[in-house]
């Protein structure tokens, strides 16, 4: 039976040890905000081409459309 | 271990940070900081020209208020194409033009003496290159921009359009005179 790395438990044996000292399962916990965000590539995409636009091109074009009127 | 398969632990969140990836970490976010914090510096105590003043205008408005200052401060003229040398008083508003494919007028100021000098295109986007000065401004049609300048010793300056604008961009270049 191959286990993945040395000296690791493979997922039956793990949970079966987890309930015998009454631990809470790894699949109870709930997924961290942070890793549930970077594990979400459409996420990340939006992200990556929301952040940018807003920064340069919204806040340059209200930079320019607030240039007052010369007199 | 590689890239493509799933992490070791569901929860991988919660794995201690490895002390030498956090070291790494803190040094490169302290460089990130150094770069960040110089941009804002060197803007200011670097005398980079600072971007700060600027006004939407028409070309017939400011060509109106470039006549009235050649009209009154004239001294004479250079050039084949008889442009117009000015020297106006000290704290003045100066106007320069910048259409294609030349300067107009030219400008004469006196070392020592402040001047808001504006700058606007008449076409498209020029340069405003002062040489051998390390003075650059992008030069807008349609946005009057204002500079204030203070020229510290007397001699005679090149103004070079560094903004391609064209088949004789090369030939847009004017002098600008610093007297005592």
């Amino acid at each position: 039976m191959p286990a993945p790395h040395p000296g690791a438990l493979d997922p039956d044996e793990a949970a079966l040890a987890a309930r015998a000292s009454s631990e809470a399962l790894p699949e109870d916990e709930p997924v961290p905000v942070m890793q549930q965000i970077l594990e979400n590539p459409f996420l990340l995409l939006f992200i990556g081409v929301a952040m940018p636009t807003v920064l340069y091109i919204v806040w340059g074009v209200m930079e320019i459309v607030n240039i007052p009127v010369a007199k | 271990m590689s890239a493509i398969e799933p992490p070791r632990q569901r929860l991988w969140w919660k794995q201690p940070l490895d002390r030498v990836e956090g070291t790494w970490i803190a040094i490169a976010f302290a460089w990130c900081l150094v770069m960040f914090f110089m941009m804002p510096y060197w803007h200011i105590y670097g005398r980079q020209n600072l971007a700060n003043e600027a006004y939407r205008n028409t070309p017939e408005n400011y060509q109106a208020k470039t006549d009235a200052m050649v009209a009154k401060y004239k001294v004479r003229e250079e050039t084949d194409l008889k442009i117009p040398v000015v020297h106006p008083p000290a704290g003045s508003d100066v106007f320069l033009i910048a259409r294609l494919w030349s300067w107009w007028p030219m400008l004469e100021l006196e070392a020592g003496k402040t001047y808001r000098l504006h700058l606007m295109s008449m076409d498209y986007l020029h340069g405003f290159s002062l040489q051998p000065e390390n003075i650059n401004i992008q030069v807008h049609p349609g946005y009057e921009h204002v500079v204030t300048i203070t020229p510290t010793a007397p001699g005679t300056f090149g103004i070079v359009c560094n903004e391609y604008c064209g088949i004789n961009h090369h030939t847009m270049a004017s002098r600008l005179y610093v007297v005592k």
